[in-house]
């Protein structure tokens, strides 16, 4: 029953160790846990039931969410950026709520709107976030965070994601999310999906007690595997172990019957663990981080459910890793929340209060604690509702900001130097790489994100007419095949969204296959010349600028004033305007051209393939 | 691709700063003379280094090769014989390649401590043994991060033969993962057909102009790469003939060898003379626990002709004092001769070859017993080889690289360079 581990600590460790004793890990059987600090949970209010919490029963977040960051620029003598424009609000918003660009007429319809209403902002936020198309979007936000596209075949990706899907569409709470993960075992099958977290990362002790603490707490507890971290004082040798002894009782197994992987659970084994520094030896009940240590019920050890053998999963009575999932969401967990606060901020700030996302610790805060905490805590009080904390997000000055910190006097020679000098500067802090502890400068302008490969994907067909093109052949399609009734669900919008994802999927896979990063550590951003060869001759996106029906060419080509075609095109690609020069420019290469249709294209892709595209700002 | 700026360790933090601004400017970075600080001129000088590994899948046998016993109970059928290098003997079946010992070391004394194929490979490639939970960079990747140039927009880590993308650079990023190539240019290097270059050239002058006027308000580190890797793309196209051997002469083929290894070497050649930092080029069957005798006279004579051949234009081009050559294999195979006249795997006691860059000529470090069951004199593993091979190409092995905040070690930190070995 024991298992050795051994292995130069070294090996494990990424850091400069010089130490090559063993680092040992006990798993002893048959022992009931006795460890000395009895659980016992602090007086903590119950969660509330997700469904029990009313949205507009909540105070407002995003008030104290700007005074909290107004007092921080305050504090420095920063001044904040503009506001955005409507029409740099409205692509941002888009993008970050629902993944994609707005269509040209959506985009008039909010510039109309906003002109008008004052509360256009608002109104278009809720309607995005009500929308089909923002399941979609979290569908591949949650994917990346909780499988950092590891692909894995234990649980079908199509099952996985329908899952996603649907637990964004119910709007489930966060903690329901990560409950249903924790504590799945993929022994039933329509239970199955969430044990994809376990199952395709093989359930292998370090990956998943690792990806535990990353995913769930923001934390990166591999180098306290084999001693108490070395440079980074908070990670223990006992947090590790903590987390890892929540699942040490689980294993593997394959049903003979379907040969599926699922997982069974022992009801007896503790572990152990000796710093290879010290020698000091350790033993942990399992216990997230610094919360008390969970003991066993009494009279649990070695009771099953069912015994495991060979050809039974075992099922203990009492379930450590249930507990985890219990552990995991139990209101008192405010880690729990502060990673996921840290992760939706950075979804929609393009940056996370504590950078990198799994390494938060004492000595690398939060840029802002005291803003950490608020989404944090007020996001328990929510039920965990990612939802809402989005839209509080996205209602406040913060994330409202232009994402240009600098008024530019184009006209004045001196100026703009002054301009360039800064920007430079900004070019050279805002490296993604850098660990440069997030400033003030974070809080002062939007910054700029560049687009996810799905973004990307979505935006270009939406841009090129790929997107409606479909749509509307496939509402043909049904209109025709089931006449009235055909004709009403086409205009459904879930059975749009669904349509058109299954439709072009397979275009998405491609941008993902070219732009997604491999493995499970994001490293910033990145651009290789593999990527812009796809956009600069890849089939795919040529094939999408030849002026067939319903194509962007097609329709613009039927615009026969120069003028109003460069006009149209900018608000199609980048939903703007253009400038003078701008307009100018386009005009002259459009009068001068022999081949209208091959001009069109060429101006059409010089805008799409220029950075103003690539990002989100 | 991404940073250019190294690593980001202080020294090096300063470097990224000096390249910007050189950028920033809108000068050309003109060679040295820009870059005042030592620490930062070293650095560009080892971006001139380039490295090429043959990789012996299955295990050579290192008494057929690099080690022979003749005349021992293990030493099987084959005669050793004298190379340039005097008193270096090496096996019979390696002929033109001895009289390339003069530019070649060799290390005699490996124990890896393990006979595993895919424990040994990852070990040799990776310079740690695996573990689970943990992904390290391969060496190729490590080189083409820390040896990438500026210039040069090629991709840096480069297998031959191979048709994907392969996902063996953990932390440093898919950038820097291995490209497989089989003698064609790489996909999408083409320009469409439909497309004149003259319309190429419009477009792209647009593009151009627009990302100029969006970089007046917002433009960062991010938006610089993006638009550079335009740049690089569209030389890419121009110098997509690199990947295409077809335009080597006929005489070359031939003097590589008409089969697949020699043509594998000859696009090697191709590719490091084209400023690409890492070529990796495979020759299989070597897994003999069958006619380990046969395999071996047949194998390897193919393995002496090409690589004899890419060792003696890389020599005469004046590009082994620049380029680190290293012959390896997962392990080695075993002294004792089983039944089948097979060896089996054998990692306690084995060799591989290496030359060039700051490799010393003509050196042999460590030794085994009479009849090759043993190390017996400066016994070293993959992470102590690890270590020198970059140490070889002029890299600090000892330094680390800054990934998001997060310090990587370029080299397991428990091990050193073969000092003796290098120059």
């Amino acid at each position: 029953m024991s298992r050795w581990l051994h292995q130069r600590a070294d090996d494990v460790c990424s850091l400069r160790c010089s130490v090559t004793a063993l680092c040992v890990v006990v798993a002893l059987a048959g022992k009931v846990a006795a460890f000395a600090d009895a659980p016992g949970r602090p007086d903590v209010p119950p969660l509330p039931e997700p469904a029990t919490v009313k949205q507009q029963d909540l105070p407002l977040l995003h008030p104290q969410i700007d005074a909290l960051v107004d007092a921080s620029l305050a504090a420095s003598g920063v001044s904040a950026a503009e506001p955005a424009s409507d029409g740099e609000f409205v692509r941002r918003i888009y993008l970050d709520l629902i993944g994609r660009v707005p269509g040209v007429d959506e985009t008039r319809e909010f510039l109309v709107d906003a002109a008008a209403n004052t509360d256009a902002r608002t109104q278009l936020i809720d309607r995005l976030l009500d929308s089909p198309e923002h399941v979609r979007r979290m569908q591949y936000v949650l994917d990346e965070m909780i499988m950092e596209r590891r692909g894995g075949a234990n649980v079908p990706d199509a099952e996985w994601k329908a899952w996603l899907r649907q637990s964004v569409a119910d709007n489930r709470s966060w903690s329901w999310i990560a409950n249903e993960i924790l504590s799945a075992d993929g022994a039933e099958t329509e239970k199955r999906p969430p044990a994809k977290f376990y199952l395709d990362r093989d359930f292998a002790s370090e990956v998943v007690t690792r990806d535990v603490g990353r995913v769930f707490l923001g934390v990166d507890l591999e180098c306290a595997q084999c001693h108490d971290h070395p440079n980074i004082e908070t990670y223990l040798q006992r947090h590790y172990y903590g987390i890892n002894a929540f699942l040490s009782r689980s294993y593997v197994f394959t049903d003979a019957k379907s040969k599926k992987k699922m997982l069974g659970e022992k009801a007896e084994g503790e572990v152990k663990f000796t710093s290879v520094f010290t020698s000091e030896e350790g033993g942990t009940a399992p216990r997230l981080l610094d919360l008390p240590p969970i003991a066993d019920p009494e009279g649990t050890a070695g009771e099953y459910v069912a015994k495991p053998d060979k050809t039974t999963r075992g099922v203990p009575k009492y379930s450590r890793r249930q507990q985890l999932a219990e552990q995991m969401t139990a209101p008192e967990n405010l880690d729990f929340r502060r990673n996921i606060a840290n992760r939706i901020w950075a979804l929609m700030a393009g940056r996370g209060l504590v950078e990198p996302l799994d390494v938060r610790h004492a000595g690398n805060p939060a840029a802002h604690p005291e803003l950490l905490s608020l989404l944090a805590e007020r996001l328990r009080d929510s039920g965990d509702d990612l939802r809402w904390l989005m839209r509080e997000i996205a209602l406040s000055n913060a994330y409202q900001r232009s994402s240009s910190p600098i008024e530019v006097e184009a006209s004045d020679a001196a100026d703009a130097q002054v301009v360039q000098a800064s920007l430079d500067e900004a070019a050279e802090t805002s490296d993604e790489g850098s660990s440069e502890p997030a400033a003030v400068a974070d809080f002062q302008a939007a910054r700029i994100k560049p687009l996810s490969p799905e973004q990307l994907a979505w935006s270009v067909m939406q841009v090129l007419g790929v997107t409606d093109r479909t749509l509307a052949a496939k509402q043909a399609e049904l209109a025709k095949k089931d006449g009235d009734a055909g004709a009403k669900k086409a205009d459904d919008p879930v059975w749009q969204e669904q349509m058109l994802g299954e439709a072009l999927k397979s275009n998405v896979d491609q941008f993902a296959a070219q732009f997604a990063g491999q493995g499970g550590q994001k490293t910033g951003f990145d651009a290789t010349a593999n990527q812009a060869l796809f956009l600069i001759n890849g089939s795919l996106v040529q094939g999408w600028l030849e002026p067939i029906s319903g194509s962007l060419t097609e329709r613009l080509l039927k615009i026969e004033d120069n003028g109003q075609l460069a006009d149209e095109l900018f608000l199609c690609v980048l939903g703007r305007q253009p400038n003078a020069e701008e307009a100018a420019e386009f005009q002259s290469v459009l009068g001068g051209a022999d081949d209208r249709t091959q001009a069109v294209k060429d101006l059409i892709w010089a805008l799409l393939a220029s950075a103003e595209f690539r990002f989100n700002h | 691709m991404k940073a250019r700026y190294a690593c980001g360790s202080s020294e090096h933090l300063m470097a990224r700063r000096q390249f910007l601004g050189t950028l920033a400017g809108g000068a050309v970075v003109g060679g040295l003379g820009a870059l005042t600080n030592p620490a930062v001129a070293g650095q560009i000088q080892s971006n001139q280094m380039r490295v090429v590994v043959l990789y012996l899948a299955g295990g050579v046998s290192q008494l057929e090769s690099w080690d022979p016993k003749p005349k021992t109970d293990t030493g099987g059928p084959f005669r050793a014989i004298p190379t340039s290098v005097p008193g270096v003997h090496i096996s019979e079946l390696l002929p033109k390649t001895a009289t390339h010992m003069d530019k070649l070391a060799l290390v005699r004394s490996i124990n890896t401590k393990n006979n595993d194929h895919g424990k040994g490979s990852y070990q040799m490639q990776y310079g740690r043994s695996q573990m689970p939970g943990t992904e390290y960079p391969h060496l190729g990747a490590v080189c083409a991060r820390a040896l990438e140039r500026a210039d040069n927009p090629l991709p840096g880590h480069i297998r031959v033969p191979g048709g994907s993308r392969g996902s063996d650079a953990a932390y440093l990023g898919p950038q820097y993962a291995s490209v497989g190539m089989n003698g064609k240019p790489p996909a999408n290097s083409e320009r469409a057909g439909s497309l004149t270059e003259a319309a190429d050239k419009l477009r792209n002058d647009f593009r151009r102009q627009a990302n100029d006027r969006f970089s007046l308000q917002r433009r960062t580190a991010s938006t610089d790469l993006y638009t550079q890797s335009y740049e690089q793309a569209l030389q890419l196209m121009e110098r997509r003939e690199v990947f295409d051997v077809t335009k080597e002469s006929e005489a070359d083929m031939d003097r590589y060898g008409r089969f697949d290894l020699g043509q594998h070497c000859l696009m090697a050649r191709r590719l490091l003379e084209n400023g690409i930092p890492f070529v990796q080029v495979q020759h299989s069957n070597y897994d003999t626990h069958n006619e380990n005798f046969n395999f071996h006279f047949e194998q390897l004579g193919e393995f002496d002709q090409a690589f004899s051949t890419l060792v003696g234009d890389l020599h005469d081009r004046g590009m082994l004092e620049t380029t680190l050559v290293v012959v390896m294999s997962e392990f080695g195979r075993t002294p004792k001769i089983n039944a089948r006249y097979g060896r089996d795997h054998w990692g306690s006691a084995w060799s591989v070859c290496l030359g060039g860059a700051k490799i010393q000529p003509g050196a042999v470090i460590g030794k085994t017993n009479e009849n090759g069951t043993k190390v017996i004199d400066r016994e070293v593993e993959h992470g102590d080889l690890f270590h020198t091979y970059l140490s070889a190409v002029g890299l600090d092995s000892g330094g680390a690289f800054d990934i998001g905040g997060r310090e990587q070690p370029m080299a397991d930190p428990s091990h050193a360079p073969i000092t003796e070995l290098l120059t």
